[in-house]
């Protein structure tokens, strides 16, 4: 009853995302909401109440800008503060230069992008709990410095900025200006976050979180994407953490290079909806306030309590709504997309072309050998495809073909041994990551289904249409085509999980399908989808091959095999142990007792 | 001895068994034959508690075991070699033998059980100090099996015993697996190597798109046309 | 020479405090493989729990122990019970991170709550009496913090390798669906490791919290060193936590005698990304993703 929780996450942002046509109302609905917020405060003029919604448009400013990272790129940064910080001292160092903090909100910004993207890059390598772990290690090397560094920072002992007011030093005797400041600052955030969630950055971020194979395998950079999101992220939160200094008038490294904002920040938006875009602002709307009162009321005697009670409210969100409160109301608005998990329709009968005569040679594979430690998995494996051609790649479970196909697409690296692939201009290189793999038109499936399980079956196939279409308009198009013929089209809108087998499968190759690759590699496409659909599955890709993309497919559905291939390759325990036209090969020997076992064949002979 | 009735089964909302019952009677050795994507494995882990049912009930021994857990099951009697070996690769062989003998039951015969397994298995004998992990894949699927066999189980599942191992080896593989069969152990059987596993066994199922589609004799099934051109290529 | 010896014992004593805070942590972290955010606070819930017992009841700290251990112990299995159980199936660490950083919060402020931001000073009942060896000078306590942390590790060492349950708790590290083949109730065994996790806590708050006051944040400070001891030392590695204790104890040391003791942490810290970043091997074995590398 968990198990799927965690997926529904992106429901709404999704469902927001996606309509370029955002309906009037919402609109509408979102601008009286906002404006309502800036209002309220300006009318009922209490220096406390304008305290409060001065801190909620600056907590929730810096939530939406952690959750860029946090929530759309998944990684669980809890360092924030570091640009929080940087941007504070940049700030108030540079007015006591004379500098006005509109021009040194830009500086820390400049600086925190740098610091971000320096940071990040060696940090992308560790996993979940390590990521953190190392962003909080970075924290408390800055907290450190800047206690070290007193000259620049003033030590322990802080920093005051000099008392010029006006706009011009962002510093106000009254209430008002900041509250309109603040607000515009999360107003940026907040276009930034939707800005980036509705553009192929977005959806390439969210990918990447999901499904990093995948998302390599689709031609995403996966690195770059997320350092763009980090430099945003970062140069956001910088720029809050200048007007915040300005506005509390002081700061020491202790406050401002803390964990307890780092995590206070993340916490604003895990509890309104991580990944989403509105979560962080209503995650801030409900816990300031709350903690901003009982601070208010109970005064010193309330020390902790609402430290306690955040805590308290974070454990019971993880395990009772790990959604937020977003996601809570986004369930209930979207709950009839759960229930449309049918069986996908027929595959479109594909109207054959008249197929185009088999070129040069297309991809050359020379002595491939791979072994980890001492178990050899493949061994000199040598192939060659054809351009316009079908090569079948069989053998038994476990004989090394996926080994193969991550050979040749990247995903791992020989032992040794060359994959050298024709370039669409002519000439013959020598990819080497996924990347340049997808770059030179190499697509390929998972044999293991990797859906990007958060995102719709649209999304997920417009996470390919990208590789050739950077406008989310284009994409989509080409998404709805691919996804019509390959029977999909009545469940643009499902989510990938909710899908049957057979569903995933098709939705795996009409991913790689939206690259319009040159070279396509199926990993055992066929398996699991039923015999009427095995026969439209074929003239499918007879008619991609017609297209002149060249394909290799591993396949154990035979009919598939010998329909569909031009030449086969038997693998068994890593080595080729034949070569030929499909009908030769099954009839070999040594082909048969790798399948069936020796006593078979002498049993029939 | 184990019977399950209209089980429905998959992962998350994808359902993979639909209505799949079948029977094993003490003493047979039954195999389940399948293409890839079936619902063999499924149907194991169904059983062994891996994996909750959404209809349907499985009793052993006549009583209902559908909803208990994994580690319960083992407890009963019913144990699962699982597809690809999944050893404890960094304690050693003996340690790996005496985890299987982890159920009350065998617990307190550990020490016969071990005797008897590693006179079936010489090779494992051998090998008892050092690490799985350092095994070559045949010998690993022997000390799975013999892990499996250290439990005392009252009915063994074998999950492909076969996959990823060269010829040679499959035949010792399934030398032992008639070996075991031999002592009269109660067999469940989920194999890609089909005319070997049929040869070895008494009664067998053919599952298709997670459907039982035919039930009979190993004699029969192996001479069945279907069977021969779907699982044998003739 | 007298102070370089001085500063190298300073930084074993150094190090054994660190090992005995880190135990439990890597304990937790190898086999439950949760990062326990929280582990630094029960490491102050128990310093404040032999405060208590100390000044209100006149127990000596070293004696505490004995409830001290099973109260946290009971507490680690609550939390593995109630908290952790229901998010190990969830897909993102994100989940289960947030969880015990809500924890953490949680009972950093409530100890706030309850005791202010005051320092709690437990009496040091002998154990801060220097003893001079040769050259060198240590204190009584942290001589029995050295022998306490090496008899709990290879105490642990001993249980694992020896019983029954505690190869249990090894296969159920190493492979959980298998373990669970074997008729190994995981869930148990998860709960129990975490009881054992934060008894070894309880254990450390005794002998810590006479040499050292308590404050609601003291476990930021321990834990924060202790997940670098627990990463160097390689994931659920007893002795490898134990030697990584004294690694950093010694740096720590050094670093503090020779470079600055307001930057040491910047060098602690910064040894620990250069390890997470350059020996990655090891460290995210149970996450890394091996979906589409099939042998």
């Amino acid at each position: 009853m968990r198990k799927t929780v965690t997926d529904t996450t992106l429901d709404t942002a999704m469902t927001q995302a996606r309509s370029k046509t955002l309906p009037w109302k919402r609109i509408g609905l979102f601008a009286a909401g906002m404006l309502a917020l800036l209002i309220i405060p300006i009318l009922i003029g209490n220096q406390f109440v304008s305290h409060i919604f001065v801190t909620i448009f600056i907590f929730a400013g810096l939530s939406t800008a952690w959750n860029i990272v946090g929530g759309y790129a998944g990684q669980l940064s809890l360092g924030h503060a570091i640009f929080y910080g940087i941007g504070a001292y940049a700030g108030i160092i540079l007015m006591n230069l004379g500098i006005s903090p509109w021009l040194g909100m830009f500086v820390g910004a400049a600086v925190s992008m740098v610091v971000a993207v320096a940071i990040s890059y060696p940090c992308f390598r560790l996993r979940g709990p390590f990521f953190s772990l190392a962003t909080i290690a970075f924290l408390e090397v800055f907290r450190v410095l800047a206690l070290h560094f007193r000259e620049l920072t003033g030590g322990a002992t802080g920093l005051m900025i000099p008392l010029k007011f006006g706009w011009e030093w962002m510093v106000f005797r009254d209430r008002t200006p900041g509250l309109l400041i603040a607000f515009g600052m999360l107003m940026v955030a907040l276009g930034v976050a939707w800005w980036i969630r509705s553009h192929r950055l977005g959806f390439y971020l969210v990918a990447t979180r999901e499904r990093e194979s995948a998302a390599q395998a689709a031609g995403v950079s996966t690195v770059k994407v997320r350092l763009i999101a980090v430099a945003a992220s970062a140069a956001l939160t910088a720029m809050i953490g200048t007007f915040h200094a300005m506005y509390l008038t002081f700061i020491d490294p202790s406050s401002v290079f803390s964990l307890t904002t780092s995590i206070q920040i993340a916490m604003f938006a895990l509890i309104g909806g991580i990944g989403t875009i509105f979560g962080p602002l209503v995650g801030a709307l409900f816990l300031v306030p709350l903690s901003e009162l009982a601070r208010g009321w109970l005064g010193a005697q309330a020390l902790g309590l609402h430290g306690f009670v955040y805590g308290i409210v974070l454990v019971l969100v993880v395990l009772f709504m790990p959604n937020g409160i977003v996601g809570l109301t986004g369930r209930f608005f979207n709950g009839k997309n759960d229930e449309k998990k049918a069986q996908a329709a027929p595959i479109a009968a594909a109207a054959r072309a008249s197929r185009p005569p088999i070129g040069n040679d297309i991809l050359v594979v020379d002595h491939l050998d791979k072994h980890f430690g001492g178990l050899h998995v493949t061994r000199d494996v040598s192939l060659t495809l054809k351009e316009g051609e079908i090569l079948g790649l069989i053998g038994p479970n476990g004989a090394g073909k996926t080994t193969v196909f991550n050979m040749i697409s990247g995903f791992l690296k020989p032992s040794s041994g060359t994959v050298k692939v024709r370039a669409a201009d002519g000439s013959m290189m020598m990819p080497v990551t996924p990347g340049d793999f997808a770059a030179i038109g190499v697509g390929r499936t998972f044999q293991i289904v990797q859906p990007f399980a958060a995102m719709t079956v649209e999304e997920n196939i417009m996470v390919g249409a990208f590789h050739r279409h950077s406008d989310v308009r284009e994409a989509r198009e080409v998404a709805r085509e691919t996804a019509h013929r390959m029977g999909l089209g009545h469940y643009l809108d499902a989510e990938a999980r909710g899908l049957t087998i057979g569903g995933l499968k098709r939705l795996e190759v009409a991913r790689v399908m939206a690259m319009k690759p040159r070279i396509l590699l199926l990993d055992e496409v066929m398996a699991g989808i039923n015999q009427a659909d095995v026969r439209r599955a074929i003239d499918l890709m007879l008619s991609i091959r017609d297209t002149g993309v060249s394909i290799i497919a591993i396949e154990h559905v035979m009919q598939a095999v010998m329909s569909l291939s031009d030449r086969v390759i038997v693998l068994s325990s890593g080595q080729i142990i034949a070569e030929g036209k499909t009908q030769d090969v099954v009839r070999d020997k040594q082909v048969i007792e790798a399948y069936l076992g020796k006593d078979f064949v002498h049993a029939e002979a | 001895m184990l019977r399950l009735e209209g089980i429905h089964a998959g992962y998350g909302p994808t359902t993979i068994l639909h209505d799949v019952s079948l029977e094993v009677k003490r003493g047979e050795v039954v195999t389940i034959v399948g293409a890839n994507g079936a619902g063999k494995t499924t149907t194991l882990r169904t059983i062994a508690g891996l994996i909750q049912p959404t209809e349907g009930r499985i009793f052993f021994e006549d009583r209902d075991i559908t909803s208990t857990p994994a580690h319960e099951v083992v407890d009963l009697g019913i144990t699962l070699i699982p597809e690809g070996r999944q050893l404890f690769a960094d304690m050693t062989v003996e340690e790996n033998l005496l985890m299987g003998a982890y159920r009350k039951e065998a617990r307190s015969r550990q020490a016969e059980t071990l005797e008897h397994v590693l006179s079936l298995f010489p090779r494992v004998r051998e090998r008892l100090s050092q690490s799985a992990g350092s095994l070559s894949g045949g010998e690993q699927q022997m000390v799975a099996i013999a892990r499996g066999m250290m439990a005392r189980p009252s009915i063994l599942m074998f999950d492909e015993p076969s996959l990823g191992l060269a010829p040679i080896i499959v035949q010792q593989v399934f030398e032992v697996i008639k070996a075991v069969t031999s002592t009269g152990t109660t067999v469940l059987i989920v194999e890609q190597n089909v005319f070997n596993t049929l040869k070895a066994s008494d009664r067998g199922y053919v599952l298709e798109n997670g459907e039982i589609v035919i039930s009979d004799t190993s004699e029969a099934l192996l001479t069945n046309d279907h069977v021969r051109q779907a699982y044998l290529g003739i | 020479m007298e102070t370089f010896l001085q500063v190298l014992v300073s930084g074993l004593m150094l190090g054994a405090l660190f090992a005995i805070v880190s135990v439990g942590l890597t304990l937790i972290f190898g086999i439950v493989k949760v990062v326990n955010f929280a582990h630094g606070e029960f490491l102050m819930l128990g310093m404040y729990l032999v405060y208590l017992f100390t000044t209100k009841l006149g127990i000596h700290p070293l004696l505490t122990s004995v409830i001290v251990a099973p109260l946290l112990f009971v507490a680690g299995v609550a939390t593995q019970r109630f908290i952790i159980q229901p998010l190990m199936s969830a897909r993102d660490d994100h989940i289960q991170i947030f969880a015990t950083v809500g924890l953490s919060t949680a009972l950093i402020n409530l100890a706030l709550l309850l005791f202010g931001a005051d320092i709690a000073n437990t009496p040091a009942s002998g154990l801060r009496t220097p003893i001079t060896i040769g050259p060198v000078r240590v204190l009584l306590g942290q001589l029995v913090i050295l022998a306490v942390s090496i008899m709990l590790v290879i105490g642990l060492q001993a249980f694992l390798k020896r019983t029954q349950t505690g190869r249990a708790i090894r296969a159920v590290a190493q492979n959980r669906a298998a373990a669970q083949l074997m008729g190994i109730n995981v869930n148990r065994i998860y709960m129990l490791t975490f009881g054992i996790g934060a008894a070894c806590v309880g254990l450390a708050a005794s002998m810590v919290a006479p040499l050292y006051p308590t404050s609601p944040n003291i476990g930021t400070y321990f834990v924060l060193t202790a997940f670098v001891v627990v990463v160097l030392g390689g994931l659920g590695s007893l002795t490898g936590a134990f030697a990584g204790a004294m690694i950093i104890g010694l740096i720590d040391s050094f670093a503090g005698f020779y470079i600055g003791s307001d930057v040491r942490e910047v060098v602690v810290f910064g040894m620990f990304l250069l390890i997470l970043i350059l020996k990655p091997s090891g460290l995210f074995s149970n996450r890394l993703s091996l979906s589409h590398v099939s042998p």
